[in-house]
C-alpha cells in the first residue's frame, strides 16, 4: 500500500513555527539524545522526516508528538541547528489545528495577532452578554451578592453551553486523532475490547495514561527532568507543571463541591464560609498551586530560564494568560467576598473571572490547552504498546 | 672472491671482471636460500672478481660499496641477485652509472619472487635454483656489450584532438610554454559540452562564457592552429617526431593536411547517457534528462519554471540513471550529483516554493560541492535514498501529472508516491564512439570503454603509446574542473618530452644483421609497433628496424628463419649462454 505524499505539508508546517527543519539531514542525534525516545516511540528525527517528505497521515497519527515534554535536549545536540524541539512543538500545534473541525486553531497559531484579537473578543462578548442580563441595582448591597449581580441561572446555562461546545469540538478532534493513531499503530477495536484480556489491557493502559502519567507525571518527573542542566527544585519543570495541573483540577473539584452543596441545599453558591470549609479550603490551596505554576511558567518564558523556554509563541502566552487571569481574579473575588465593607470592584472582577474562565473552557480544543485531551490519548496508545 | 683476473672465459673470449652481489633481503631470501652456499658456488668462476653476500643490496651503504668495488676492482660487469627487476633495475643502473660502468653491463637476477618466496618449503632445492639462476646471470653478463641510449630529435609541436574545454585549455597551456599547437575539432564549432551550458557549478558562471573566454585567449595566440570539421586520420613517424594526417571537411572540398608533431593530447570527451524509452518513464510527457532540464531552467531565468506552458510546482530528480548499474555502466560519472544539486538551487532561486525531491543512491557531491548540497537542503530540497535493487517507478496519473513511487530508506519499508509535475532523469556520461581514432592510435580502452592511462596516480595522463597523452572525459567521467587539470598535466608531460629538443630511449631494441638477412619479409608483419620496414640494397631486399619505434619486445627474433635479428641486451648468444648456465648447474626437478 503506497502512501501519496502531500507536497505542501512542509510549507504548511512552517507556518506553525517549524522554520529550520529543512536543514535536518536525518542524522538521528536528536533521537539518540532524547531521554523519552525508545523502541516504542522514536522521535524527533522520524517526525521531521515525515514532515520533509510530506507524509501527513503518518505525522498526524504519530503518538510520538505527544510523548515529548519539550526539554530541548535535542535542539542542543542538533548539528544542523534544525531545532527539533521547536519542530515537535510546531507539529503539535499543527496536529491540534488538523484534528479540530472549525479552523479556529489554525488562525490562532498561524496568525497570532488575529488570534489575540479573537481571544479578547470572546471574553468581551461573554462579559457584555452577561452584563446585559445583570442587575446593576444590587451593586451597593451591604454584602457582596455576586449571583444577584449576574444571575446564577445565566452563568449556569452559559457555562453548560460553553462546556457542550467544547466537548463537541474536543470529541471531534479526539476521534480523529484516535482513528489516525490507531491506523498507524495497527490497533483495532478487537485489540482493546475484543476479549476480557484486551479490556483488561486497555484499562491498564488507560490507568497508565491518566493516572500514572497525566496525574503522576511519572516520565516527566523521572526520565525527562533535570536535563540539559538541573534546575533548582522550585522551578523544575515537572513540578511547576504538576502544580499547575493539580491546582487546576483542585479548583475544578472545589467548584463541583460548591455546586453540589447548593444542590443539597447546604449553602448557596457565592456565600461566605469559614476557611476550613471543604470547598473553600480546597479552592484556596488549589488556587495557590495554580498561580504558583502559571506564574513561574510565565516568568520562565519571559526570562528564558531554560532552552525549553527560549522560544515562546502567541499560543503559549494565550493559555498562560487565560489561566493566570482566571486564578488571580478568583483570589480577588475571595478577598472582596471576605472584606468587611464589600468593594464595588468585586462585581467587575467577578464578571471578568467568569468570562475568562468560560473562554478558557470554550477555547480548549483550539488553544494549547488542547494538549490535555490529546496527550492522554497518545499516552494510552503508548502504554498499550508497552503492555502488548 | 677470486683473485685471478687472468682467467679466460669458457668460450675463449677476453676475460671479464664481474661483481656478484647476493642479497639476504633481510631474511626474505636468506631464510629459505643458503646465500653463503650460492656465493661459494659461483665465487670460483674465473670471471667473477667480486662475490659477496649482503643484508640489503638496495641499501644506501651497500650501493656506495658497490660503486667503490666497481671503481677499485675495475669491474666491467655487475650481477645483483635479489628481487624482481621491476623493483630495482633503475636503482642498480644508477649504481653502474655513478661508477662509470655501462648500465647495460648490469644484470638483475630474481632469487626472491621466483625462488625463495616460491620454494619456502624446500631450502635445498631453493638454494640449488638460486645457484643456477645466478650462474645464468653471470653467463649473460659475460657476453654483454656497452649500449648507449638512443637519442631522437623531437618536434616542438603538439596535436590536441578535441576542442572542448579540456582541449582548449590544453592548447593555451602548450602555447604559453612555447609549444606550437594544432587543435583538431571534429565538429564545426569549438566548445564541446560546456560551450552549450548556462550557469554551471560551483560559481554560476555560464559554460558559454567560460568557453568564450578560452576562445578569445586562443585567438590571441598565433602559435595555435585551429582546425574545425577536422579529424585525425593518420599517424606515422617515430617518438617525438610524428607525421599527423588530418582530414578537413569544408564546403568547397575536403582536404588532407599533414603536420609534424612531437606529441598528441587526446581530449575527445564523452557523450551523455541516453535513456531508453520506458527506462524510468523516459518517453512519458514530463520526464526529461538532466541536459534537457538544464536548458529548461536556463531559459526560464527571470521568469517562472514551466513545462509546456504549465507552471512546475514540484520536481523529482532520479539519480544514477545509466550509471552505477550492476548490468551496464558500473562506474559513477562524478559530475552529475553536483550538477543536479546546482540545478535545484537555480530552481529554488527562480521560485523558492517549488518542491524538489532528490531520489538518489547516495549523493556524491564531494569536496566543495558538499556546500551546494547543504545549501540545497536548507532551501527545502528533500533527499530520499532508494534501494539499489529497486529503482523508482514513474507513471502518468489520470490528472495529467506524474507519480513517482519509491521506498525511502528513512521512512520505509512501505513505498511512498510523490505527485510531481516534472521528473528529471540524472543521466551520467558514456564513452564517446570513436572507433577510428582508437584504432589509429592503438589507444587502450578499459572495460568501461574509456581510454586508459598507464597508472591512475603516478602516470595519470600518459598512455602506453609513446607520446600520446589523454585528458578530460575521454579518459573517464569527471567534472570540467578535473578534466582541465588533466589537460594541464598533459601540457607538462608534453613539455617534458619536447622542451629538451631530443628524447632518450632505451637501447634494448632489435637490430638486423644486414649480411644475414635474406629479405624474406617474415618479420615485417609480426611487429605490433610497425617498427620494421624493408629497403633494397646491392645485395637485395633487407629488413630495417626503426630503433625509435621498436619497443624491444623481441617478437621478431624467433620469426627470422636466418637468425638475422638480434635484440640488444638480450642477444641470442647471451640467452643461449644463460640457458647453458642454468643447465650445467643442474637444477633439481
Amino acid at each position: 500500500m503506497t502512501t501519496v505524499v502531500d507536497v505542501d505539508l512542509l510549507a504548511d508546517l512552517k507556518k506553525f513555527g517549524a522554520a529550520d527543519v529543512s536543514a535536518c539531514f536525518s542524522c538521528g542525534n536528536c533521537t539518540a539524545t532524547c531521554l523519552l525516545s525508545d523502541n516504542d516511540a522514536t522521535f524527533p528525527r522520524r517526525m521531521i522526516r515525515y514532515a520533509q517528505v510530506g507524509l501527513k497521515d503518518e505525522l498526524l497519527g504519530s503518538k510520538e508528538l505527544w510523548a515529548c515534554y519539550g526539554c530541548a535536549l535535542c535542539t542542543q545536540s542538533c548539528p544542523t541547528k534544525a531545532d527539533p524541539g521547536e519542530f515537535m512543538a510546531a507539529a503539535r500545534r499543527y496536529a491540534i489545528a488538523s484534528y479540530e473541525p472549525t479552523g479556529l486553531a489554525r488562525v490562532i497559531y498561524t496568525r497570532p495577532r488575529l488570534g489575540l484579537l479573537i481571544g479578547v473578543l470572546v471574553a468581551a462578548v461573554l462579559a457584555t452578554f452577561m452584563l446585559t442580563q445583570a442587575d446593576l441595582g444590587g451593586l451597593h448591597a451591604p454584602t457582596l451578592a455576586l449571583f444577584q449581580f449576574v444571575p446564577n441561572e445565566l452563568i449556569h446555562w452559559l457555562g453548560i453551553g460553553a462546556m457542550a461546545a467544547m466537548v463537541l469540538a474536543g470529541a471531534w478532534g479526539v476521534v480523529r486523532m484516535v482513528r489516525a493513531t490507531a491506523r498507524r499503530e495497527g490497533v483495532t477495536w478487537e485489540a482493546v475490547a475484543g476479549s476480557r484480556e484486551a479490556v483488561r489491557r486497555a484499562a491498564g493502559a488507560a490507568w497508565d495514561a491518566l493516572g500514572v502519567e497525566s496525574l503522576g507525571q511519572r516520565r516527566f518527573r523521572q526520565d525527562c527532568d533535570g536535563e540539559p542542566e538541573p534546575e533548582p527544585l522550585w522551578r523544575r519543570r515537572w513540578l511547576v507543571h504538576a502544580l499547575t495541573v493539580w491546582g487546576f483540577l483542585g479548583l475544578f473539584g472545589a467548584t463541583i463541591i460548591d455546586y453540589g452543596l447548593e444542590l443539597l441545599g447546604v449553602k448557596a453558591t457565592g456565600t461566605a464560609v469559614p476557611i476550613w470549609y471543604p470547598s473553600r479550603l480546597l479552592g484556596t490551596v488549589a488556587g495557590l498551586s495554580l498561580m504558583y505554576g502559571v506564574t513561574l511558567f510565565m516568568v520562565g518564558r519571559w526570562r528564558r530560564w531554560s532552552a525549553t523556554q527560549a522560544t515562546s509563541t502567541g499560543s503559549d502566552w494565550m493559555l498562560l494568560t487565560l489561566l493566570w487571569i482566571t486564578g488571580l481574579t478568583g483570589f480577588a473575588i475571595e478577598v472582596a467576598l471576605y472584606a468587611g465593607q464589600p468593594p464595588a470592584w468585586g462585581y467587575w472582577v467577578f464578571l471578568l473571572h467568569v468570562a475568562v474562565a468560560m473562554e478558557l473552557m470554550l477555547m480548549l480544543p483550539f488553544t494549547k490547552f488542547a494538549h490535555v485531551m490529546y496527550r492522554p490519548v497518545a499516552l494510552f496508545f503508548y502504554a498499550l504498546a508497552k503492555r502488548a | 672472491m677470486s683473485e685471478n683476473p687472468q682467467a679466460a672465459g669458457e668460450q675463449g673470449e677476453a676475460p671479464r671482471r664481474i661483481g656478484v652481489y647476493i642479497c639476504h633481503c633481510g631474511g626474505n631470501i636468506s631464510d629459505y636460500v643458503d646465500v653463503a652456499a650460492v656465493r661459494a658456488a659461483i665465487a670460483d668462476d674465473p670471471d667473477v672478481v667480486v662475490a659477496t653476500t649482503t643484508m640489503f643490496a638496495c641499501a644506501d651503504g651497500q650501493q656506495h660499496e658497490m660503486v667503490r668495488d666497481i671503481r677499485e676492482q675495475h669491474l666491467d660487469g655487475l650481477v645483483v641477485a635479489s628481487c624482481s627487476p621491476k623493483l630495482h633495475t633503475t636503482t642498480f643502473r644508477g649504481v653502474s652509472r655513478r661508477a662509470d660502468l655501462n648500465p647495460y653491463a648490469y644484470t638483475q637476477v630474481n632469487i626472491r619472487e621466483q625462488d625463495s618466496w616460491a620454494h619456502s618449503d624446500d631450502r635445498e632445492g631453493a638454494t640449488q635454483k638460486a645457484i643456477a639462476l645466478v650462474t645464468a646471470g653471470i653467463a649473460k653478463t659475460r657476453l654483454s656489450t656497452p649500449l648507449e641510449p638512443l637519442r631522437v630529435e623531437t618536434v616542438p609541436a603538439t596535436m590536441v584532438v578535441g576542442g572542448g574545454v579540456t582541449g582548449l585549455r590544453t592548447a593555451i597551456g602548450l602555447a604559453d610554454i612555447g609549444i606550437a599547437v594544432i587543435l583538431v575539432e571534429r565538429e564545426a564549432q569549438l566548445g564541446g559540452w560546456l560551450g552549450r551550458l548556462g550557469p554551471t557549478f560551483p560559481h554560476d558562471v555560464p559554460g558559454r562564457d567560460q568557453v568564450a573566454r578560452l576562445l578569445a585567449e586562443i585567438a590571441e595566440r598565433p602559435t595555435i592552429t585551429v582546425l574545425t570539421n577536422a579529424e585525425l586520420v593518420g599517424k606515422t613517424g617515430s617518438f617525438g617526431n610524428y607525421t599527423a594526417k588530418v582530414h578537413v571537411r569544408s564546403e568547397a572540398a575536403d582536404e588532407l593536411r599533414q603536420f609534424q608533431v612531437g606529441t598528441f593530447v587526446i581530449a575527445t570527451g564523452a557523450d551523455v547517457y541516453q535513456p531508453e524509452v520506458g527506462e524510468l518513464g523516459y518517453g512519458i510527457e514530463g520526464v526529461v534528462t538532466l541536459a534537457e532540464f538544464g536548458t529548461l531552467v536556463d531559459e526560464a531565468a527571470g521568469g517562472t519554471l514551466a513545462w509546456h506552458g504549465r507552471r512546475v510546482r514540484s520536481i523529482a530528480y532520479v539519480y544514477c540513471v545509466g550509471n552505477r548499474q550492476p548490468e551496464g555502466n558500473a562506474y559513477c560519472s562524478k559530475f552529475c550529483c553536483a550538477a543536479t544539486v546546482h540545478a535545484s538551487l537555480k530552481v529554488s532561486r527562480l521560485d523558492p516554493t517549488v518542491r524538489q525531491f532528490h531520489l538518489h543512491r547516495d549523493v556524491r557531491a564531494y569536496g566543495r560541492y558538499e556546500l551546494l548540497y547543504t545549501q540545497s537542503r536548507e532551501r527545502g530540497s528533500v533527499y530520499l535514498r532508494y534501494p539499489d535493487d529497486a529503482p523508482p517507478e514513474v507513471e502518468r496519473t489520470a490528472d495529467g501529472r506524474l507519480a513517482v513511487t519509491l521506498v525511502d530508506a528513512l521512512t520505509g519499508p512501505d513505498p511512498i508516491t510523490l505527485p510531481v509535475d516534472l521528473v528529471v532523469l540524472v543521466t551520467g556520461m558514456v564513452p564517446r564512439e570513436n572507433e577510428a581514432l582508437t584504432t589509429l592510435l592503438k589507444l587502450p580502452t578499459g572495460d568501461d570503454g574509456f581510454y586508459n592511462e598507464i597508472h591512475p596516480k603516478l602516470r595519470p595522463v600518459e598512455t602506453v603509446v609513446d607520446g600520446v597523452m589523454i585528458a578530460g572525459t575521454c579518459q573517464g567521467p569527471k567534472p570540467a574542473t578535473e578534466a582541465v587539470s588533466g589537460g594541464l598535466a598533459a601540457v607538462t608531460q608534453s613539455a617534458g618530452i619536447l622542451k629538451r629538443g631530443f628524447a632518450e630511449l632505451d637501447p634494448l631494441v632489435a637490430t638486423v644483421n644486414e649480411a644475414a638477412c635474406t629479405g624474406c619479409g617474415a618479420c615485417l608483419t609480426t611487429c605490433p609497433y610497425d617498427a620494421i620496414s624493408s629497403y633494397v640494397c646491392d645485395t637485395g631486399q633487407k629488413a630495417l628496424v626503426s630503433a625509435a619505434n621498436c619497443k624491444g619486445c623481441g617478437g621478431c627474433v624467433p620469426v627470422c628463419p636466418d637468425d638475422a635479428i638480434d635484440l640488444l641486451g638480450y642477444t641470442s648468444a647471451q640467452m643461449l649462454a644463460a640457458i647453458d648456465g642454468l643447465a650445467t648447474t643442474g637444477v633439481p626437478a
